[in-house]
């Protein structure tokens, strides 16, 4: 018995997580298929067994399992297909790799093909009862971790259709109520009530338009989104930015510096999306400016990375705040009457768009001096094609 | 100042769908409404209005756009022009929904909620 089990073993600990799971072995040897079914069922384990991988994999739909012992070395599917193929098809399942000859390697190896422990062969009742036994616990973690992410998930689509139902429909009706007023269709008002009703219109505009932005937010699929993805070019579209926002910067007195190479690789993505994107970083690093401060735009290639820098010469953030302000609804300033406006959602969209381009942010900044933000993405090519079911796993 | 032309506005927000109502009685319109698809379609079995206010974000979330596919692909009512309100906002440019969008494209027009007196009967004189 090797070391890692000899502790355990020496206790004879009950297996609490054993009772009522159910464990399906996967071996072209019977012996080694009775030898555990034997032990397992004996801690009252629902065992199932199948003599090669084809079979055992058609047995997961049907058997429900909640761990897989599986022998790497089988005639026909190997056993590392075999855990490919679990990993895919049912990814909550512990799978357990029943092996002759243990080699590092080896083991990296179906730990890398999803497997989470491993048994040598020849083993004895009491391993294979204590790395079942570990493995379930695993199982039951899992488990109560996606209870608790779908509860989440509730929670986020009851706040969805309650923002969408009982906040934006009447904010709406409301708006259009006074733009009848507004508009004289419900007779005369005296200027005085017209310039009140003018400024509720306005500020309930902006709390419809928030409202919008968040429900944006909370109901994006990045999934969704990059099925429609095309290459595009990313030193065209910051270019548009700028461009866009030259005007704001000109009218606080900054300076917007750009500098882009010709001939950048294209990346798949959304121009609106990326628009966005730098509109909101750009947006940021003229409103968290000084008076003759400046913004330089950088567009560069990076290995394999497109990437475009936003430095400022602003405000800079205070470390302590860094760590947070990618949050929904975070803002450095969080007094309500912050002399700078904003929400707070800009950063979280940022990042959220950004992921949804296989891509990263990082930023640097020290207070008082100016901050820099930087995006990375893989260019054209380069995606890493992860299946979907992990990519959602990676973006939730 | 009668101009006789009639439109059908379904909407299942009640107050949003007075507010239309006042809008489009001011300017001398004709108007039918329904507070659902089901009744929508009801009242086009039986009548045959000039034109269609059709909001999509009904209580069943693509009961709009379902409707306004079925009025695009009925012989009898496709020639109607369908304007779309919602209040979905895509000023984010995140609601990015091709999907959808196809079916908006199937409507004449799409307006957002709020909508400016002055761009809804502009929008409508500009169709019928
Ligand atoms: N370029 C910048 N310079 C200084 N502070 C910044 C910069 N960009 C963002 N911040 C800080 O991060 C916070 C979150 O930003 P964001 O999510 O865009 O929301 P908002 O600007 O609406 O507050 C801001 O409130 C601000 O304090």
């Amino acid at each position: 018995m090797n070391d890692r089990l000899k502790d355990a073993a020496g206790k004879r600990e009950k297996f609490p997580f054993l009772e009522g799971s159910r464990v399906l072995v996967v071996d072209d040897d019977d012996m080694i298929r009775d030898a555990c079914s034997l032990s397992l069922s004996k801690e009252g384990c629902v065992v199932e067994t199948a003599e090669d991988g084809e079979t055992g994999l058609a047995m997961l739909e049907a058997f429900n399992p909640d761990l897989v012992l599986v022998d790497l070395k089988m005639p026909g599917m190997s056993g590392l297909e075999v855990l490919e193929e679990i990993q895919k098809r049912a990814p909550d399942v512990v799978s357990i790799v029943l092996t002759g000859f243990a080699t590092i390697a080896i083991a990296v190896d179906a730990m890398k093909k999803g497997a989470y422990d491993f048994v040598t062969k020849p083993s004895t009742p009491d391993e294979i009862r204590i790395i079942v036994a570990r493995g379930l616990e695993k199982r039951r973690l899992i488990m109560e971790s996606k209870a608790l992410k779908i509860a989440q998930e509730k929670i986020r689509r009851n706040m969805i259709s309650l923002v969408s139902h009982e906040l934006r429909a009447p904010l709406a009706a409301t708006v259009q109520f006074l733009e009848i007023i507004i508009g004289g269709m419900a007779g005369k008002v005296s200027e005085e009530a017209m310039e009140m009703i003018g400024r509720s219109s306005q500020r309930l505009r902006e709390m419809l338009d928030l409202v919008g932005r968040w429900l944006n937010l909370a109901t994006f699929d990045p999934l969704r989104i990059a099925d429609y993805f095309k290459p595009v070019d990313l030193s065209d579209i910051v270019g548009e930015c700028v461009k866009a926002m030259g005007h704001v910067a000109g009218e606080k007195g900054i300076e917007i510096i750009l500098e882009r190479p010709e001939n950048l690789h294209t990346m798949e993505g959304s121009r609106e999306a990326l628009q966005e994107v730098f509109n909101n970083l750009i947006g940021n690093a003229i409103k968290y400016n000084r008076e003759g401060g400046w913004v330089k735009v950088r567009v560069f290639e990076d290995g394999d990375d497109i990437c475009a820098e936003v430095r400022d010469n602003g405000k800079g953030i205070a470390e302590e705040h860094i760590s947070r302000i990618f949050d929904e609804f975070y803002r450095v300033d969080g007094r309500r009457n912050a002399p700078i406006k904003g929400s707070g959602l800009g950063l979280s969209i940022v990042q959220t768009l950004v992921k949804a381009h296989w891509g990263t942010v990082a930023v640097e900044s020290e207070l008082g001096k100016g901050s820099s933000f930087t995006v990375r993405f893989p260019r054209e090519g380069k995606v890493p094609r992860a299946s979907k079911s992990a990519r959602r796993s990676l973006l939730t | 100042m009668k101009n006789g032309k009639t439109i059908l506005i379904i909407d299942d927000d009640e107050d949003f769908a007075s507010a239309l109502r006042k809008i489009l009685a001011t300017a001398g319109y004709h108007i039918l409404t329904a507070g659902d698809a089901k009744e929508g379609m009801n009242v086009l079995e039986t009548t045959h209005p000039d034109l269609i206010l059709l909001d999509v974000m009904m209580e069943q979330y693509d009961d709009g756009f379902t409707m306004c596919s079925a009025i695009k692909h009925d012989d009898r009512l496709k020639d109607i022009p369908v304007i779309i309100v919602t209040a979905v906002t895509e000023v984010t440019g995140l609601k990015f929904d091709p999907a959808t969008d196809g079916e908006y494209l199937e409507a004449e027009a799409l307006l957002r909620k709020p909508i400016k007196p002055d761009e809804l009967l502009g929008k409508i004189a500009e169709l019928i």
